[in-house]
């Protein structure tokens, strides 16, 4: 015991002297700081870029305040928030925006199971095809516009010069409001459908190969082998896939910014958009960060279903 | 002691001795100063990097860097707004569109110029050598018409200067000569519309907007129909001009039919007395608006979405799927150039059609191109530097150089130096239009009222509402707006 608390106190004393003899660096370097010094870069970084303006903005929303006028802005309350619910732009906007969730969402649902359930075989040159396959989602959103803007051109694109073989004419899709969301769609869902893929993939591979076995031997149909088997080791991702794609979609700006500027007229301008134009071309500062919290208000709910399905997976797991 | 004449050599290095310590001395005088400015990445701009870096030596004989931040044109607007708006304090100079002068002078952030003009007079004799029509739209705030200014000349009583040209830009036409100076094509045009195809610039100057559809018409040819002395490799068209919904693309375009049609834009000059309501939606407007979107049945079939901005006609004019364009002179270099535009060696200028008022032909056009101002936070030496700097780029030498480098002069004495038409094709066409030009609204609430026009007018475009109901939308949200700022009154 007397050899231990010896050694205990020759301890205290040589760290002190080390502190003495190491100056700052080794204060610093003590054990008990070395933790939270290292995170602090992290933490500052975050407070800087993201909770303080977050804050910031939040703060803006309750005021009149215009980012190119020099007035000093005045408390204004909830005037913001209800200006906003009660713009019928906003739920014009808000319309857009839920169109093309649901189109670009259902598409990518269904072509990103089709090829799940394409790639859980194996076949030849399979690694080489699901990489090209997985390729459009890690491309920026700027090219898969540009890519897309031309692939639309009705004078040089590959798509007018395909229909126009059939019809003798150009085709333009990008002159109704139909159109033009279709052409949003079509790239949003080109771009994520493998993302919606890798994660039912995962549950595909996941299936015990013994299950399929015992229903062959069951002679079970191929529709009852998936609704039985399949289906509930997918449920949960697909679940994950179709909210995290809904959030992520919600808040589209690039691909409709870029390919069509939200025309023709506003018909393709998604709420996003809108609050971006609120703010940066009209300068209504306040009100696009009312807008701006209206959306997160909608992600944050939408983010908490999908944080009780992970939990739910995860107990179920 | 025998006194020996002192060699050359020996002169010389007696006097590099006595002169180092004031050469020592003077570089440890010299300050080093950045001038650093904010301005969009096209040519106009590279050029003046490139040749400050050339030829630029500050007569105070300090070390002044021009270091020009380069934004492309998409963002230009926003870095530079979020810039200013923010504080920081970036920029000693920026060019900056017309439009935008009275956000950022009302903000407090550019300089006014009128004592440091009055005190200098280089700078008076600059202002004096400018065309009016620049120092209108490029200078003055609140706005002092071009007629105005061209009575009084410098100092305008009334006016309040902040900017200088740093790029005037007009818009003219682009044209193939193999194709309108072609003999078979002029015989059918002749046959079918009575009169010949214009084959030299000089030719256009009778051309209305009468004439340009039936070029749209005659020149529109299916893939494999004959065109020219050869035949067409895809659909080809005869006209366009931009039409889209980003930045001002339909904007700049549509003015210039209200004006040629007698009608107008609300009036910046005369507030609070002039009216938008009656105004934009005049008789006349919604004329002048009809015979722009009537025309685009004969563009490319892109004129449809809403997305034929300048930059895509000048693409498909050098594709050579256009035969005849309006564009701003500041996109004809690569046009003639062979490293990008297949019509290169067909390409001709001329100025813009007009439209048939009362015997005449007018031309009214919008005026583009860009000044550069000075901020409102740099010490006095750096604004001395600063005001160096823009004497620099508008001596006579300077724009010389920049016109022959495919840019454009601001400088009466520029453009009426004899050699001048032959530094470029468009040259003539350019000087011809400066005559012509009005500039739009200069109000801090210009973003606004043109953001919600463009919207209009896209619908407009693109089939969704009448050139009216746009009109009567637009007049509505204007004087709503403007009432709210006190800028219309009853």
């Amino acid at each position: 015991m007397a050899d231990l608390n010896t050694s205990g106190a020759g301890a205290v004393s040589g760290a002190g002297s080390v502190a003495k003899s190491g100056g700052l660096l080794a204060w610093l370097n003590a054990p008990e700081r070395r933790g939270p010094l290292l995170v602090a870069p992290a933490l500052i970084t975050l407070f800087v870029m993201n909770i303080f303006p977050l804050l910031w903005s939040f703060g803006l929303s309750f005021f009149n305040y215009r980012a190119n006028r020099l007035t000093v802005p005045s408390f204004k309350g909830l005037d913001n928030y209800e200006k906003v619910l009660t713009d019928p732009v906003v739920w014009e906007r808000f319309q857009t925006t839920g169109i093309i969730v649901g189109a670009s969402v259902t598409l990518q649902l269904i072509f990103g199971f089709l090829l799940a359930l394409l790639f859980a075989k194996t076949f030849p040159l399979r690694r080489i095809l699901l990489m090209l396959v997985l390729a459009p989602m890690m491309l920026s959103f700027v090219s898969v516009a540009i890519f897309f803007k031309l692939f639309y051109d009705p004078t040089l694109g590959l798509l007018s010069w395909a229909i126009g073989l059939f019809t003798g004419e150009p085709f333009i899709l990008l002159a109704t409001p139909a159109g033009s969301i279709a052409a949003i769609v079509i790239a949003d869902a080109w771009m994520w459908s493998p993302f919606v893929m890798l994660l039912v993939l995962a549950g595909l591979v996941s299936v015990p190969t013994y299950l399929y076995e015992a229903a062959e031997i069951d002679r079970a149909s191929p529709w009852r082998r998936f609704r039985t088997i399949t289906f509930p080791y997918i449920k949960s991702l697909l679940l994950l896939a179709l909210l995290f794609r809904t959030i992520e979609t919600f808040k589209l700006f690039d691909l409709s910014f870029l390919i069509t500027g939200g025309g023709p007229g506003a018909s393709t301008e998604t709420v996003a958009i809108y609050a971006y134009r609120l703010g940066f071309q009209f300068f209504r500062t306040s009100q696009a960060s009312a807008l701006a919290y209206l959306i997160l208000f909608v992600v944050i709910v939408l983010t908490s279903i999908y944080l009780y399905i992970v939990n739910r997976r995860n107990e179920e797991g | 002691m025998e006194h020996k004449p002192m060699t050359l050599k020996r002169t010389l290095s007696v006097l590099a001795l006595t002169a180092a310590p004031f050469l020592v001395a003077e570089s440890a005088w010299a300050k080093d100063i950045t001038i650093r400015m904010a301005a969009p990445d096209w040519g106009p701009t590279r050029f003046m990097q490139e040749h400050a870096n050339a030829t630029y030596k500050a007569p105070s004989g300090n070390n002044v860097q021009l270091e020009i931040d380069f934004i492309p044109w998409p963002n230009f607007f926003d870095r530079v707004n979020a810039s200013l708006n923010s504080g920081e304090q970036k920029y000693q100079m920026i060019v900056s569109d017309s439009q935008w002068l009275g956000t950022f002078i009302e903000s407090g952030h550019f300089l006014k110029l009128n004592d440091l003009i009055a005190a200098d007079a280089e700078l008076q004799a600059i202002m004096n050598n400018l065309h009016p029509a620049l120092v209108s739209g490029y200078s003055t705030y609140p706005n002092v018409s071009a007629a105005d200014i061209e009575k009084t000349g410098y100092p305008h009583p009334d006016a309040n200067y902040y900017g200088f040209p740093q790029f005037p830009d007009t818009y003219v036409t682009y044209y193939r000569t193999d194709l309108f100076c072609d003999e078979g094509e002029n015989a059918t045009f002749k046959a079918a519309y009575g009169s010949d195809l214009p084959c030299n610039p000089d030719d256009w100057e009778s051309i209305t907007w009468d004439d340009w559809e039936n070029f749209g018409k005659h020149f529109a040819r299916k893939s494999g129909e004959k065109l020219g002395s050869g035949t067409a490799d895809g659909d080809f068209y005869g006209i366009a001009y931009q039409a889209a919904k980003p930045l001002d693309f339909s904007t700049m375009q549509i003015n210039a039919f209200f004006w040629q049609f007698g009608g107008g834009i609300w009036d910046e000059t005369t507030q609070p007395n002039s009216p938008a309501l009656g105004v934009v939606n005049s008789a006349e407007n919604v004329e002048g608006f009809q015979r722009f979107l009537d025309l685009l049945e004969y563009a490319p079939p892109i004129a449809k979405t809403g997305q034929m901005g300048i930059f895509e006609i000048q693409d498909l004019f050098m594709q050579g799927k256009i035969a005849a364009i309006v564009d701003w002179v500041a996109l004809g270099a690569p046009v003639i150039d062979p490293a990008t535009s297949k019509v290169h060696d067909r390409a001709a200028f001329a100025v813009p059609p007009g439209n048939m008022r009362d015997g005449k032909i007018d031309r009214t056009g919008n005026l583009g191109g860009q000044p550069f101002v000075l901020t409102t936070w740099n010490d006095d030496e750096v604004i001395k530097e600063a005001l160096d700097v823009v004497k620099w780029w508008l001596s006579e030498e300077t724009q010389i150089a920049a016109v022959k480098a495919g840019g454009q002069s601001g400088l009466v004495s520029v453009l009426n130096n004899p050699d001048y038409e032959s530094w470029a094709p468009w040259n003539a066409q350019h000087k011809a239009m400066l005559e012509w030009q009005k500039d739009l609204w200069h109000v801090p609430e210009f973003f606004e009222l043109l953001t919600q026009q463009q919207e209009e007018f896209d619908k407009a475009i693109t089939g969704q509402i009448s050139a009216q109901e746009a009109l009567d939308n637009v007049a509505a949200f204007q004087d709503e707006l403007l009432r709210d700022a006190g800028r219309i009154e009853d």
